[in-house]
């Protein structure tokens, strides 16, 4: 091609063109490579995330990964606020599994505060957490299939996600922010009407599941767009630092609710799914595997809920309850110090990580001693799976970078944060 | 977690929470960086860095500025954290990123974040904000809520309260 022609076609479709050859030996027919934007706009992103894509034909050469559109700045946000604020804030970067940020921040702040949670919420947490990794999974099984032309999956995905959801409304009073574990504790205990609630969604899930494995798992469209696409080995995934599924999907057993428990994971029965296939496929099974034993978590939760409190009793960190107020002058006193100045963990840091939908998400906390957090990071399982992308897209078509996007599992609130 | 011999020396090393860290000078961060590695510490789930600008603490640190790696075996699942104090005056420390390949996102967030230079790093850009912003934001002396309002054409008057009620 000459010059006149490449700015020419340039100038037409909106799209740099460089030289063939420029790049290496990755020469197509044509002897060009085509540099085009995916996304930010595009629908398949999962959000605003934009890849720059190097093409040669249809082949991908290069991906590069362009964030950002969704930064808040929470992390500068958190330390303005006082340690029992921030729980909001953690709601927010991964809107899809809000449950798992929150825990992951009440269990640091405890550990700097060297408390612990009462058995009753802490079991209450892995309710609603293995809830939350339910509905995460159930949007993300959702929102691929549908780029992969599966459109009935969404609705019916969505129909299950909508009874966690209006479970989340029972017991916190929010479907999505629900900002229901704190430090100390969980909001409030679950009412009457929320296990009524949740013994029919338990008893009714696992049909629902073999319901999705009937329209997908054998169905050969599905399967001529998942197999064999994204291969991640177990030794790139681990140097990449890719956790949670995208780990698990390569043959590596890690979880850290098994390998390093919090909460009262512990105390439950369950197995860590893992997939050796290390494609977008085995990353499918993998998810499906861990919506059942979700349930399985759930199912022995609700039989062995123990009794007692759903908060510490301690009057330094926890609001005294509100009949207490009108008779107590200490306990209006406790609560005019606790919501004007709140409290203050010893100076100290901790890094805690909970297993999300995700994978790590992690909270690194940094106390100076005052009310306020001095440093707040958090270690999100989307941000760090997002670098794996290139490697996994490499040598695919453009097409199943769809797929690729989509079984890695991105949220871009989280990746910006 | 004692037994742990680091070449380039250790200056201090405590537990902090129930987490065990340890502090090595700017220099020897590399080498221990490789030989934590080669121990079996395969996994950097984070790095980032800590602003200690005029912190209240009792014996504030040396310097202003603290970088934080922290480390996973994945075969013991303990963690260990390293820590790298940088003066404000020098900012900049060697960049990981060939050690561990996630550090290459998490340095630029840093030095996006923080100002922090990660010397070798192979495109030390911009990754959250624009390109354009001016700053560091994470950093102490950078106010909440200090920037411009973009598309708004009286955007002075929104910020500042009216001269008479």
């Amino acid at each position: 091609m000459t010059d006149a022609t490449i700015e020419k076609r340039q100038a037409q479709s909106g799209v740099t063109i460089t030289r063939g050859g420029e790049l290496g030996e990755h020469v197509g027919l044509a002897g060009e490579i085509l540099t085009v934007n995916f996304g930010p706009q595009h629908p398949s992103t999962h959000g605003v995330l934009r890849l720059v894509v190097d093409l040669d034909g249809e082949t991908i050469r290069r991906v590069k990964p362009v964030i950002g559109y969704l930064h808040t700045g929470i992390e500068k946000q958190a330390e303005a606020l006082r340690w029992q604020q921030v729980v909001v804030v953690t709601d927010r970067h991964d809107y899809l599994s809000p449950l798992s940020n929150n825990l992951a921040y009440a269990l640091a702040v405890e550990r700097l505060m060297g408390v612990q949670a009462p058995p009753r919420a802490e079991w209450l947490r892995v309710i609603m957490c293995e809830l939350n990794r339910l509905s995460s999974h159930l949007v993300w099984l959702g929102t691929s299939s549908i780029e992969l032309g599966a459109m009935s999956m969404f609705m019916y995905c969505l129909r299950e996600r909508d009874q966690i959801l209006g479970l989340n409304e029972e017991i916190s009073g929010y479907r999505m922010h629900t900002s229901y574990i704190r430090p100390g504790g969980v909001m409030a205990d679950a009412t009457p009407r929320f296990w009524e609630l949740l013994e029919g969604f338990v008893q009714a899930m696992p049909g629902h599941i073999d319901e999705y494995e009937d329209l997908l798992t054998k169905n050969p469209i599905f399967i001529s767009r998942m197999q064999g696409i994204g291969m991640l080995s177990g030794d790139d995934a681990i140097a990449l630092g890719a956790t949670g599924p995208m780990l698990r999907g390569s043959g590596i057993s890690w979880d850290l609710r098994r390998d390093r428990p919090y909460s009262a994971y512990d105390q439950f029965q369950f197995e860590v799914a893992t997939s050796e296939l290390g494609d977008c496929y085995g990353r499918y099974q993998l998810r499906i595997q861990e919506m059942r034993e979700s349930v399985r978590i759930i199912r022995q939760a609700v039989d062995g809920m123990p009794g007692g409190p759903v908060n510490l009793d301690d009057r330094k960190m926890m609001p005294p309850p509100r009949e207490e107020l009108e008779t107590s002058m200490e306990a209006v006193i406790h609560h005019f110090k606790l919501f004007t100045e709140g409290y203050s963990p010893p100076p100290g840091d901790v890094y805690q990580a909970v297993e999300s939908a995700r994978g790590e998400h992690g909270v690194y906390l940094v106390s100076d001693g005052t009310h306020k957090p001095r440093r707040v990071k958090f270690r999100s399982a989307s941000f760090v799976n997002l670098q794996a992308v290139e490697q996994m897209a490499l040598g695919s078509m453009i097409a199943d970078l769809i797929a690729i996007i989509g079984t890695a599992d991105t949220v871009l609130g989280d990746v910006d944060r | 977690m004692s037994s742990l011999e680091i070449p380039g020396g250790v200056l201090e090393r405590g537990v902090s929470a129930g987490d065990d860290w340890i502090r090595v000078p700017r220099e020897g961060i590399l080498a221990a960086l490789t030989h934590l590695q080669e121990r079996g510490y395969r996994s950097l789930c984070f790095l980032t860095a800590v602003d200690h600008l005029a912190t209240p603490t009792v014996q504030p640190p040396a310097e202003r500025f603290e970088v934080v790696y922290q480390l996973r075996n994945l075969a013991s699942g303990h963690q260990l954290r390293v820590r790298v104090p940088v003066p404000e005056s020098d900012a900049r420390v060697p960049s990981a990123h060939r050690i561990f390949k996630p550090a290459n996102w998490d340095e630029r967030e840093t030095w996006d974040l923080f100002g922090i230079v990660f010397d070798g790093h192979p495109e030390l850009t911009r990754i959250l904000l624009p390109d354009d912003w001016e700053g560091h934001p994470l950093r102490r002396d950078f106010p909440v809520g200090g920037e411009p309002v973009d598309f708004s054409e009286d955007h002075e008057l929104w910020q500042t309260a009216p001269s008479e009620a």
